[in-house]
């Protein structure tokens, strides 16, 4: 058992920040629907940033549209443009969902969104007809750029595709419905992969792995506009209420799974991230409670190796490292919980959210850790690099975002999380479940051998 | 040395012969009929009626009327446009040693931090990102307190050479008094306190943005240095060393540094850059300068307009992309000091021979491999008409070129550069994008990282030419770069196994 202390940021200037605005999330969240597509209620940069940001990470393209707020339509409201950019894209487009993602400026004027939603709708049936303006379901999320983070705007998406669209519950579909956040699509298709073994199926909420890493097939691509394959579809959005329950990996995805539960009475259970051994076991316990299905020998198996390679190499090279952790709060908690399992210790654990959550589990991994942890939530980056600069530690794992500041202080960086742009491929590797664990273990142990071992080698050391 | 008894102002003004003995007169352009656009596909406009006027294709020399254009998007278009904040940001986001604070919601400084390739030779505060961080309950009550907090708070951490402190949209509508807490902290902190009122709503057009930023330097930097307080800006006291500014230059991938060398062998001393690879001081005394140049003709037109009027720099439209109009601004330099420095011209004369020979004899090798190649460019500012003389010295055909922000200005300047037959296209979204793309099947799209995917993903090689890019592509030096960067895009293996034949022989069919 060790200290854990809990340092406030102490400022109100945030420098180098950790977390964007709520609509970011939002837009994640509805490009993992099937035909599914953002509308963004607000400026032209509200769009075209996150359109960058997600063409950075990912390498494929992320189709986002926006109402294009101008001046007077902060004066008189932004009612034309909301009811003309929702027309628009359904005749364009022929999207199965459009997201209608607000924004700092259109919360702040006080549009009446549902109001001009069905407006625009019921216009639609008049031009188009009724089948096909049905075609087209039109979901309201709420996410006020001026509260809260991105995480959050992903849990309102989430929270706004099942209030909207699951129906009533008719008869058990024997699956799962699953949160996973703001990961990766290697994670999201590890996620299956792991239900796969144990026998059972997931609609997830929502799949975000084949839109944000498809196949490049001109032949095949429709002939625009240009959807991904994959992604949720709406029929099983409307399909979670006969779901077996629902599992929200990140904390910040309870708000659906709570609805589902108070509202059609299927179970639901918070997190944690399945990333290293213990939290992974509770992800499949939760699995076994809801469904009643057990962890196969191929599971058992996965687990194993995970175990082997533990067993290869945390002696050697991990033990007693000094670790700092950043960026989304539930990635955090897993990574520090991993870390601690593999007998390092997670120094700093740092993220820009400021959730009791959040520190609470931290409270946990302190006990489990073999040095004191310094925790830091509200945080920013600026913040973490003074403390390093103070104390430094001998590895940094976050997003892209800290490649400044490592370098200038000389300690190596595990890229994980969103975002990744200065490496390739790290949105398709998994990080969560056994093989992620795995995959987080060698990416570790490797950037370790780099940094410290490579001078002293010699043909012999394991 | 104020030259005001000659009028300059681009090419136009350089003497014929000197024009014609830069014509690179051995480029065939290719004339296959099949490459000639002549009207507007109906497929691309079907559903909105509005766009129809946006697009036109070149009929012949006398077409001068391009597309319509700086209208507001559609709303619910997949648009390529970016906000004024937007605009702003990216023209003084290069001044290396400033602090660039943005006051609003966290999401705009966490989306746009860092994200501009201008390279620093020295400082890089400007590549951390700022931000107030605005709560609910400053929506309610008011962000100015917050406000003056941080930016107390950050002199004392940063003792920087400026805070630029822009405003966004939520900040326009809860009325925020930016001017007047940017003036009470400068007297507080000794600080240049520099608001720039770029709330993101302002426009549809991101070049108000541009003319904001220009404006906050005008207003606020420049003919506010003293002379002699760092030693680039003392060089300029010296008497008889003629002197420039390199305005809208953004270094990006480092294109600075391939022109700044030509004008110091000019024997020209560069005052300062606004704004790449910059520093506060030197743009504080920019108005010491016996010209400038502008290269960004998109962004800073207005700029070298006001300096002109307001302490009678005159100014030169210059181009460093591709060999001929890079050479064309060279002259059109030495002209302007012909008078009192004749020995330019000689110089000049010099550098351009030894440099178009040195280049031509590089990219001959790429040039035989792009030649009758067709290119699409969707950019944004002055690179849709500077890159097409650019293309065709290297012998692909520019099929279609448009921008997201063209003003009528610009769009006569597209026309009276791009050959018959060009389809020129304003503010398309993603869709008609896509569209044109799959029905011209270009060999070569240029854009920004947004269209990148999507060009992929329809088969088709994609080169950068945007924040994006990793190579400078200006100057002599930097034609050759782009000529093997343009190469690597064209020629590369993977787009001949994308095709339908290569995907039947996976199915043995």
């Amino acid at each position: 058992m060790s200290d854990v202390n809990i340092v406030e940021r102490g400022r109100t200037l945030v420098v180098n920040p950790l977390v964007t605005c709520q609509p970011l999330g939002a837009m994640f969240a509805t490009l993992g629907i099937h035909r599914g597509l953002p509308l963004v209620h607000g400026s032209q940069g509200c769009n075209t940033f996150v359109r960058y940001a997600f063409n950075r990470h990912f390498r494929e393209p992320a189709e986002i549209a926006v109402t294009s707020l101008h001046e007077d339509a902060a004066v008189f409201g932004g009612r034309s443009n909301l009811i003309s950019g929702i027309k628009n894209l359904s005749k364009r487009f022929r999207p199965d969902l459009i997201g209608v993602v607000t924004t700092c400026s259109s919360e702040i004027i006080g549009d009446d969104v549902d109001g001009f939603m069905k407006m625009a709708h019921k216009e639609l049936v008049e031009e188009i007809g009724e089948e096909k303006a049905n075609k087209t379901k039109l979901v309201h999320i709420s996410t006020p750029s001026f509260v809260e983070h991105h995480f959050r705007g992903y849990g309102n998406a989430v929270k706004a595709f099942v209030n909207t669209l699951a129906e009533e519950p008719t008869e058990s579909n024997d699956k799962l419905n699953i949160i996973a956040g703001m990961v990766n699509p290697g994670d999201i298709r590890e996620i299956k992969h792991m239900l796969g073994l144990m026998g059972t199926e997931a609609i997830m909420l929502s799949d975000t792995s084949d839109p944000f890493d498809s196949p490049l097939r001109p032949s095949t691509t429709e002939s625009m506009p240009f959807y991904p394959k994959g992604g949720t579809r709406v029929e099983e959005i409307a399909d979670s209420s006969n779901s077996l329950g629902t599992i929200s990996l990140p904390f910040y995805g309870d708000d659906a799974a709570n609805y589902l539960e108070k509202k059609y009475d299927v179970s639901a259970k918070i997190g944690p991230m399945p990333i290293g051994v213990q939290n992974t076991d509770e992800f499949v316990r939760n699995v076994t409670k809801l469904t009643g299905l057990e962890a196969s020998e191929e599971l058992l198996d996965e687990r194993g190796l995970l175990i082997d390679s533990m067993a290869d190499l945390c002696s050697r090279y991990l033990f007693g490292r000094k670790v700092a952790i950043y960026g989304d709060p539930a990635l955090v908690m897993g990574m520090a919980r991993f870390v601690c399992e593999m007998g390092m210790i997670p120094s700093f654990v740092c993220t820009g959210v400021e959730n009791p959550e959040f520190v609470e589990e931290m409270k946990k991994v302190g006990k489990e850790s073999e040095g004191p942890v310094e925790v830091m939530p509200g945080s920013d980056l600026r913040a973490l690099e003074v403390r390093l600069e103070e104390e430094p530690v001998d590895l940094v794992i976050g997003n892209s975002e800290g490649r400044l500041i490592t370098r200038d202080l000389g300690i190596p960086l595990v890229r994980v999380g969103f975002p990744v742009y200065d490496r390739a491929g790290y949105h398709r590797v998994p990080i969560v479940g056994y093989n992620g664990s795995v995959n987080l273990i060698d990416r570790i142990t490797n950037m370790v051998m780099e940094k410290y071992y490579d001078e002293q080698h010699w043909k012999l050391q394991q | 040395m104020k030259n005001s008894s000659k009028k300059f102002n681009g090419f136009e003004s350089l003497k014929s012969s000197d024009k014609e003995s830069l014509e690179l007169k051995s480029i065939k352009l290719p004339q296959n009929d099949d490459l000639i656009i002549t009207e507007v596909p109906d497929s691309i406009i079907k559903t909105l009626e509005s766009r129809i006027g946006h697009m036109c294709v070149k009929k012949d020399e006398s077409d001068e009327v391009g597309p319509t254009c700086n209208m507001a998007s559609v709303p619910g278009a997949v648009t390529q446009r970016s906000c004024v904040y937007g605009g702003a940001r990216v023209v003084l986001m290069p001044i290396t040693d400033a602090i660039h604070l943005v006051h609003g919601p966290i999401g705009c400084a966490s989306c746009t931090w860092d994200i501009r390739g201008s390279r620093s030779s020295g400082e890089d505060l400007y590549k951390k990102g700022f931000s107030t961080n605005l709560q609910e309950k400053d929506i309610v009550f008011g962000g100015e307190k917050k406000l003056f907090d941080t930016i107390i708070e950050l002199n004392g951490i940063y003792n920087p050479a400026a805070i630029f402190v822009y405003s966004t949209c939520v900040v326009g509508l809860i009325g925020d008094d930016l001017k007047s807490v940017c003036r009470e902290t400068g007297k507080i902190t000794k600080c240049r306190i520099i608001h720039v009122q770029s709330e993101g709503f302002r426009s549809f057009n991101k070049s108000l943005g541009h003319q904001l930023a220009c404006d906050a330097m005008l207003d606020q930097l420049i003919g506010t240095g003293k002379p002699g307080l760092d030693e680039k800006s003392a060089v300029s006291t010296k008497k008889n060393i003629p002197t420039l500014n390199i305005v809208g230059e953004f270094n990006v991938a480092g294109d600075l540094w391939a022109i700044q060398p030509l004008i110091e062998k000019m024997d020209i001393t560069v005052q300062s850059t606004i704004t790449g690879d910059s520093c506060v001081e030197q743009i504080a005394n920019a108005h010491r300068a016996d010209l400038n140049i502008v290269q960004c003709q998109k962004s800073s037109n207005y700029l070298a307009r006001q300096m002109e009027q307001k302490y009678s720099i005159p100014h030169l439209k210059v181009n460093f992309f591709g060999i001929e109009d890079t050479a064309k601004s060279l002259l059109l330099i030495a002209d302007f000091f012909q008078d009192q420095h004749p020995e330019i011209r000689e110089i000049v004369d010099k550098i351009i021979e030894t440099e178009i020979n040195k280049v031509r004899s590089e990219i001959s090798h790429y040039k035989t491999r792009l030649t009758g190649k067709r290119v699409a460019v969707y950019v944004g500012g002055n690179k849709a008409w500077s890159l097409i003389r650019a293309f065709e010295e290297l012998g692909m055909k520019v099929i279609m070129t448009g921008t997201q922000n063209g003003l009528p200005e610009d769009y006569r300047r597209i026309m009276g550069t791009v050959s018959e037959g060009t389809l020129v296209v304003d503010d398309a979204n993603s869709m008609e994008l896509a569209k044109l793309i799959k029905k011209y099947h270009p060999d070569l799209i240029v854009s920004g990282a947004k269209e990148k995917y999507m060009a992929h993903k329809l088969g088709i090689p994609f080169c950068d030419f945007n924040h994006d890019r990793i190579s400078s592509f200006a100057s002599f030096q930097g034609f050759i770069n782009f000529a093997k960067e343009v190469d690597r895009a064209v020629s590369s293996p993977v787009w001949k196994l994308t095709s339908k034949y290569y995907q039947g022989i996976v199915k043995n069919e």
